[in-house]
């Protein structure tokens, strides 16, 4: 956290010189900043615009910088995402840049939970050692870089793994969108859509909440929607923070979004409030699948959803009337009420929903976004590694995953078979937040190299024979990020404070320098500033503009609604039947899948999501931020109250949960915001690094009781297939 | 002369939090002082349950009793109508905290000094908006002058009959919309 006394040492001599002036009489605003700016001036502020890191969105935002500290941020007021807001996770997080628990050196493993530190040359030569060893013995398929992608990673990580002759680049998306992805991928041709919110009429939600899973501008959205009269439906187990904002709580049975879809699917057609027009023009196979959905009827969702049939009738009937200022959202993490086993399924329903209503490019619909056009390195100079000639690991397996996330829990399943032996993790805590931390934990050390680079000892670093440390995201710059949507744009993270520990680096840095020593340097042989100024070349924009600027946006290249594009399917259309599913030996035409498992009547279904104040777990050890938890109790799990008193069980007792996998002690939250069949753990707590003083020991990580297991279609993890047993335990 | 006020309108508050930690960012407060406090109010039966979120902060009371006890006059009124406190003033006896209806003064551990929302005095006065308006996600806080019936506040205040959130205990600057 910024250092009190120094810095607020300005507002307290403003507030000497302001109390002679009360004394006097009362003061005005005036003659009180006046004074406030006389004893201020020797505070030297500078506003350095630059994009997040506390999420996946990275809104952009403006760096305050006081006498050479991070002060305050506040949002980027041209940035697409935040629209001047940041949330709260944005404003705390930024103080990870002077946490005490910052890795400020390399680390190599010397015994089983013991580090010592060493030079940057001696792990550049003990990694490039290990990793060429294990390259010449078991091929470059045996090597896997896994991260979440922000800027600079997305463009070094893969090209740094290809140059090792690898092709197995995986990115965090295993536990997030991977159903929804390929779920999409497969009917539209894009992994995502983005929703026109603020010029929808009919909203649905399923299981997204843009309250607890935050995007600055997504909630401006909704509410600007509301004060219009918008209709907003919230389909989620739990009756999540974006209650306030919705017309009506759907309280499905966890796991059957995928009913409750179809059988409005089948409405729409039954009503022939299908858009007819659209069907004919853009899509293919409609007939067939008209005629499988016959059995979807409400009625029959209404038995597995609990969903009264008047209710998914009415809502779909409203819904179609709407087209095409109607859709169903295209959700975020997990797909759909997040990821069972049937997800991928729900989220090719839910892009076919969208289709029957038209809604494809159309005001108040789903926009398919364009990107800004952006330059490359000269190739002569800066030569591309070449293509991998052996597919991805899991590629074989899920071949209807979307290719560029790939399926990263495959590093560990193949570690354990013993084919993969060296995983690099960026910015990655995969062995906490990927799957079963027992099984990832027995992956990594079945791994001849294991390289971990962060900021923080994350859970994956612990197991990590080398941990390289990164300067945090407010000490680096990095490689432009292109913003597609309906404007296109680019945004730059660019540095605000000078590095404070001297032994940490940019990733950029890192990779460059490990390339050379690894033999493959001529990849590498261009700098960040030589690599942004090439992108920027068939722009107008000069550097030194983007800098100043932080965000730029392109409105002449804005899309125009109305024109729907040629899609990236086989057949450039949306596909109601789909020959890609038929020959990886799915069915062509969507249908319901059961959930894998379902809770007896004296067992629950475990099922989480985000809170708006945390992010994976990389928040978990900012001060600021779980301060809140512990103010108002955030750790806790839900359950229903007639659930409850059934076992004995009151708000705030502590109780034992108990799966397949593990037993954890918690105290509960009564709450009738809860489906009687689920228990509600938010997701960001459990953390058992010890190196991170805030975060250690408060909450459990739900992943403690996911089975490690992969969804058939997409190879996403199969979060919510968890049954748990509750017993109220002595505190 | 501006006379400050807000609006804070529940029924678009997601609490994100977002206002507290921007607001504790502005005033370089420690990790566990915060100016705002969040109330939760749920009603009803599952399935048909409303939850309300309600964030409460100084309220910046029309005759504030937290001035009127404060033996030293470290908190004051300004012409304004915003309720500050002189921290050279403030002898941390804690009268203010007890008086106030809202509990929505905090101590500083460091310094002894009492605290609370000060609508952000120095960016209002530079013509900004307090951090945790122009940091709120979904538009729920507006904040300006309440003696000019054509500000935005002033305008909301009407058309969402908005109200203070406890009448009974007089009046307020925080108009709330439930
Ligand atoms: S809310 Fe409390 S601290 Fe604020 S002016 Fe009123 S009495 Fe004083
Ligand atoms: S007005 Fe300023 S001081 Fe008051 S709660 Fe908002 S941010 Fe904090
Ligand atoms: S920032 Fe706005 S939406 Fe978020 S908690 Fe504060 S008032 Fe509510």
């Amino acid at each position: 956290m910024v250092d009190t006394k120094l810095s607020r040492r300005g507002f307290i001599k403003a507030s000497a010189a302001t109390a002679a002036l009360a004394s006097a009489g009362t003061v005005g605003f005036n003659e009180w900043f006046k004074e406030y700016v006389k004893a201020g001036s020797n505070a030297e502020i500078k506003e350095i615009p630059s994009t997040c890191n506390a999420c996946s969105s990275k809104c952009g935002m403006i760096g305050h910088v006081k006498n050479g500290r991070l002060w305050k941020l506040t949002g980027h007021p041209d940035h697409p995402y935040s629209k001047g807001k940041l949330c709260a996770r944005g404003h705390g997080y930024a103080t990870v840049v002077y946490s005490k628990d910052r890795l400020t050196q390399p680390l190599k493993r010397v015994g089983e939970k013991k580090f010592e530190p060493i030079t940057w040359e001696q792990a550049y030569e003990e990694i490039s050692g290990k990793l060429n060893e294990i390259i010449k013995e078991h091929g470059p398929q045996a090597v896997a870089l896994t991260e979440d992608p922000r800027a600079s990673g997305k463009f070094y990580s893969p090209r740094f793994i290809n140059a090792l002759g690898s092709s197995n680049y995986f990115t965090h998306h295993v536990v997030c969108s991977n159903s929804r992805d390929a779920g999409f991928m497969h009917t539209v041709g894009v992994s995502s859509t983005s929703a026109d919110i603020s010029n929808a009429k009919y909203i649905m939600f399923i299981g997204r909440s843009y309250g607890d899973g935050i995007r600055p501008s997504s909630v401006q959205s909704l509410a600007a929607a509301k004060d219009n009269g918008a209709k907003i439906i919230i389909v989620d187990p739990r009756l999540n923070n974006t209650g306030n904002l919705a017309t009506e709580w759907l309280a499905i049975r966890p796991g059957t979004d995928l009913a409750l879809v179809l059988a409005m699917s089948q409405v729409l057609i039954k009503e022939n409030l299908h858009d007819t027009e659209f069907i004919k023009n853009y899509t293919v196979g409609f007939d067939e699948y008209a005629k499988e959905l016959k059995k979807y009827t409400p009625e029959w969702a209404e038995k597995i959803t609990g969903i009264p049939a008047d209710s998914i009738t009415r809502i779909a009937i409203d819904m179609g009337k709407a087209k095409p200022k109607a859709l169903i959202e295209q959700s975020w993490r997990g797909a759909f009420g997040c990821n069972y086993e049937n997800s991928t399924e729900t989220g090719r329903a839910v892009a076919m929903f969208n289709a029957l209503l038209g809604n494809y490019q159309q005001k108040g619909g789903s926009i398919f976004g364009t990107k800004p056009h952006l330059g490359n390195l000269d190739e002569g100079k800066h030569a591309n590694p070449k293509d991998p000639d052996a597919p991805k690991a899991g590629k074989k397996e899920f071949p209807l995953a979307y290719h560029s996330h790939g399926v990263a829990t495959m590093v560990a399943k193949e570690a354990l078979e013993g084919k993969m032996k060296a995983a690099i993790y960026y910015h990655s805590n995969a062995a906490l937040g990927y799957g079963n931390p027992k099984v990832m934990k027995e992956a990594l050390s079945k791994m001849d190299l294991v390289v971990a680079i962060d900021v923080q000892m994350s859970e994956t670093a612990r197991l990590a024979h080398y941990v390289l440390p990164e300067v945090t995201y407010i000490e680096r710059d990095e490689v432009i990020e292109g913003l597609s949507g309906k404007i296109p744009g680019i945004a730059l993270r660019q540095q605000m404070v000078d590095k404070v520990h001297p032994e940490t680096k940019p990733i950029h840095e890192i990779y460059t320098e490990l390339a050379k020593v690894c033999g493959v340097g001529q990849y590498f042989n261009f700098s960040l500033d030589e690599l942004n100024e090439a992108m920027l070349a068939p722009t107008s924009i000069t550097y030194k503009q983007l800098r100043e600027k932080g965000t730029i946006m392109f409105p002449n290249d804005e899309i125009k609604l109305g024109e729907v594009p040629k899609l990236k399917t086989p057949t450039g259309k949306v596909e109601f039947c789909s020959e890609t599913y038929k020959e990886a030996g799915f069915n062509p035409i969507v249908e319901w899948i059961e959930p894998k498992v379902s809770p007896a009547d004296d067992s629950f279904r475990l099922i989480t999501g985000k809170q708006a104040i945390h992010s994976h777990t990389q928040t978990a050890n900012i001060p600021i931020l779980m301060q809140i938890t512990k103010d108002y109790d955030l750790e806790r799990i839900w359950i229903n109250p007639a659930r409850a008193k059934a076992l004995g069980i009151k708000d705030g007792d502590l109780v034992e949960l108990k799966s397949s996998e593990a037993t954890s002690k918690i105290r509960v939250k009564v709450t009738e915001r809860i489906h009687p069949e689920a228990i509600f753990v938010p997701s960001h707590y459990g953390i058992t690094s010890k190196d991170l003083k805030t975060g250690y020991g408060v909450g459990f990580g739900y992943m403690e009781h996911v089975p490690f297991d992969f969804e058939k279609w997409s190879g996403a993890g199969n979060i919510h297939e968890v049954i748990v047993k509750v017993r109220k335990v002595k505190g | 002369m501006a006379r400050y006020g807000m609006v804070i309108d529940t029924r678009k508050c997601v609490g994100c939090y977002a206002c507290r930690v921007s607001c504790q960012m502005q005033n370089e407060l420690p990790v566990e002082e915060s100016y705002i406090k969040f109330y939760e109010k749920e009603t009803g039966v599952f399935p048909n349950v409303k939850n309300e979120i309600i964030p409460v902060q100084c309220q910046h009371c029309e005759d504030a009793p937290c001035v009127s006890v404060c033996p030293t006059k470290a908190t004051y009124t300004t012409k304004e109508g915003i309720v500050l406190v002189d921290a050279d003033k403030c002898i941390g006896c804690k009268y203010c905290m007890v008086a106030c209806h809202y509990g929505a003064r905090t101590q500083d551990h460091n310094t002894g000094v009492v605290e609370k929302c000060r609508f952000c005095a120095e960016l209002v006065a530079e013509g900004k908006q307090p951090a945790c308006v122009s940091t709120c996600i979904s538009n729920a806080r507006i904040f300006g002058d309440l003696d000019d019936p054509n500000s935005e506040v002033s305008k909301a205040i009407v058309k969402m009959n908005a109200q203070p959130l406890r009448p009974d205990l007089g009046k307020a600057k925080i108009y709330y919309v439930r």
